[in-house]
């Protein structure tokens, strides 16, 4: 099994709730984030000595939830500090993007790095397309032509056009190249059934954060694979991807106190703005494919509100508590689900960073030499 | 589509209004200048009913003796909102229209649904200017794109009349400081409309109203200056009709970025 260190790098220092899109950005100090992200970088650096396998971040915009409008900065600055651990930038958001600079930044990373890069490609969730004024209607094509593109501009042996429906290039010959052949590993969202089938066809590793419970997770996973198999290869556990919201701490019960209040400041502040930007969205729009994957994705977030965090612990959506109980609690997850690649949230809301600290050695000391070889 | 002029008894005076178009309800008040029928009003008519009653003493018509304040314009125009319309409308206010707005979402609440303030006067902080002194000046002051004017435009002569009606209602020239303190109290759904070439009306006035107002959306129209409708009419015109048709849903991009459809 690997781990991957995932952090969302939010803002901290709100104190009251919003249910307004945009996020008012008169709240935000830049001092303040200053240092928050001096000091999310250098936890960052420090999951390589713990034992993490992978470190990263993704892309979000508009809100305190995420402040990393292009993740691929934080990637540049893990790139020298670290030796050994992959940097997954999971991912930038393809269908927002110019997708000629996403393959030039990833490539510029994957030099960078010396092979190291993990390459998300995500469509991203609804409110980013209110962010960069894209159609939401139109996120699956620009998806797909996006990604194929992305890969082309790495592969290619000669400089090519792409005249598509949403892209156009009369010649692309981007400098630098990825360092990793044919291309670096990538990352796809797959929290449903469509994005799972989407990310077998690309033969990229499926992930799934935010599980509404363990049976959903497994019905995503059989669609990838048999998506897989009906595409000529065979994924193995590295190809998936589980991720959740993490607290290791001494005891259970401190673990869950951190917790519950890292989960009160994320759900009432940081999802507040999202929520509404959400709505507005899911109402109008054809984001979804089909009614079926809308339902599920607002049946997800409901859940995740009303469900305590004793109940999420229980459906297996949440690692929480000692060194010995999250042991127990990763067995259990990787024997229902038989992934290769388990990513912790580990910045829940306002989880203090110390506590962040102490949990990652916990990691290091009580948790790995039981979980290594699963 | 040609308006119908009309007129309508109220219990301070008759009052002139012009009503063009079918479908959902919109009344438009108009700037200092008086009403001009531009290319904006014009197709909104289109979608919308019309209704944009003409201020006492705007446009050759006579002011009501005892409506001498915003306030008392403001209860004026719920009155003919009530009269015409029955019920809540959306509102436009076009500077002078937009202050005057304002004022009927503080005061008649149940009669505003959506409201839009096109650069809207009374909110100028002290310090940022004010009311242009000669004819000129008011010209550059109002049009980036002169040449967009339609010819049919109103005498400057009439444009000069109308705006002596301000100080008659005793519209403030820098802020309205009792308006200021009921912003915070309208809950409407609010669109704020802004030239980014408006040396009227500054931009701090907007953000002052955004930072102000609980529901409030201000969105920048480029290359206009202070009358955005003659400037820049399918701009205004493509925000506007998207925030009235589909509410907060105008932050959606509806259309399609593809070039190539295939």
């Amino acid at each position: 099994m690997k781990f991957s260190f995932f952090h969302l790098m939010p803002y901290t220092h709100l104190d009251l709730e919003t249910h307004e899109w945009p996020f008012p950005n008169r709240y935000f100090d830049p001092a303040k984030a200053s240092a928050l992200y001096r000091t999310y970088v250098e936890s960052m650096i420090h999951a390589e000595s713990c034992g993490f396998d992978w470190v990263g971040c993704n892309e979000h915009h508009f809100s305190p939830y995420g402040m990393m409008a292009n993740p691929n900065l934080i990637g540049g600055a893990l790139a020298y500090p670290t030796k050994r651990v992959k940097i997954a930038i999971v991912g930038n958001l393809v269908p927002l993007n110019n997708p000629i600079r996403v393959a030039e930044e990833y490539a510029m990373l994957d030099c960078m790095t010396g092979g190291r890069l993990v390459a998300g490609l995500m469509r991203g969730i609804p409110h980013e397309y209110l962010a960069y004024n894209i159609p939401p209607g139109e996120s699956w094509e620009r998806q797909r032509e996006a990604v194929q593109l992305i890969l082309k501009a790495w592969t290619e042996p000669e400089p090519f056009g792409w005249e598509g429906k949403h892209f156009q290039y009369r010649q692309v010959s981007i400098w630098p190249k990825p360092m990793q052949k044919p291309h670096p590993p990538l990352v796809i969202s797959a929290s449903n059934a469509d994005s799972a089938k989407f990310a077998a066809e690309m033969r990229a590793t499926m992930g799934m954060v935010l599980l509404a419970d363990l049976p959903s997770g497994k019905e995503c996973i059989r669609a990838y694979q048999e998506t897989a198999r009906a595409n000529g290869w065979e994924p193995a556990p590295e190809n998936i991807l589980v991720g959740m919201h993490t607290c290791i701490a001494e005891t259970d019960e401190e673990a869950r106190r951190r917790l519950v209040h890292g989960l009160k400041y994320f759900d009432q502040v940081l999802m507040g703005g999202l929520a509404a930007s959400q709505r507005i969205v899911l109402q109008k729009t054809r984001y979804f494919e089909s009614d079926e994957s809308r339902d599920r994705w607002k049946s997800r977030l409901d859940k995740r509100k009303t469900l305590t965090l004793d109940e999420q612990i229980e459906r297996g959506t949440v690692l929480c508590g000692s060194p010995e109980t999250v042991v127990e609690q990763i067995k259990r997850i990787h024997g229902e689900l038989g992934h290769g690649v388990f990513n912790f949230t580990v910045k829940v809301g306002t989880l203090p960073d110390d506590v962040i600290r102490r949990g990652m050695e916990l990691f290091r000391d009580r948790v790995l030499p039981h979980v290594r070889d699963l | 589509m040609q308006p119908q002029a009309s007129r309508v008894s109220l219990p301070s005076g008759e009052l002139s209004y012009f009503a063009a178009g079918e479908g959902r309800p919109v009344v438009y008040l108009h700037p200092a200048g008086g009403v001009r029928w531009t290319k904006v009003l014009d197709e909104l008519a289109k979608s919308f009913k019309l209704h944009v009653p003409i201020m006492p003493g705007f446009d050759g018509t006579a002011a009501h003796a005892s409506v001498k304040s915003m306030k008392a314009l403001a209860a004026l125009v719920g009155e003919f909102v009530a009269k015409l319309v029955g019920g809540p409308s959306d509102v436009i206010g076009c500077s002078f229209g937009g202050c005057l707005a304002a004022w009927l979402a503080a005061e008649r609440p149940e009669l505003v649904d959506h409201l839009v303030l096109e650069c809207p006067a009374g909110f100028r902080p002290k310090g940022y200017g004010g009311r242009p002194t000669d004819a000129e000046e008011l010209r550059e002051l109002l049009f980036l794109h002169p040449e967009k004017l339609p010819p049919e435009s109103k005498p400057a002569e009439q444009e000069a009349a109308n705006r002596k009606m301000l100080p008659h209602y005793g519209c403030a020239a820098d802020t309205d400081e009792e308006l200021l303190a009921r912003i915070p109290s309208i809950d409407k759904l609010t669109l704020i409309l802004h030239g980014t070439a408006d040396r009227m009306i500054p931009k701090e006035s907007v953000q002052l109203l955004k930072s102000r107002l609980p529901h409030a959306y201000l969105v920048y129209i480029w290359d206009a200056a202070h009358a955005i409708e003659v400037d820049q009419p399918e701009r205004v015109l493509a925000v506007l009709k998207s925030f009235l048709e589909r509410s907060e849903g105008f932050m959606v991009n509806w259309g399609t970025l593809a070039i190539n459809q295939g």
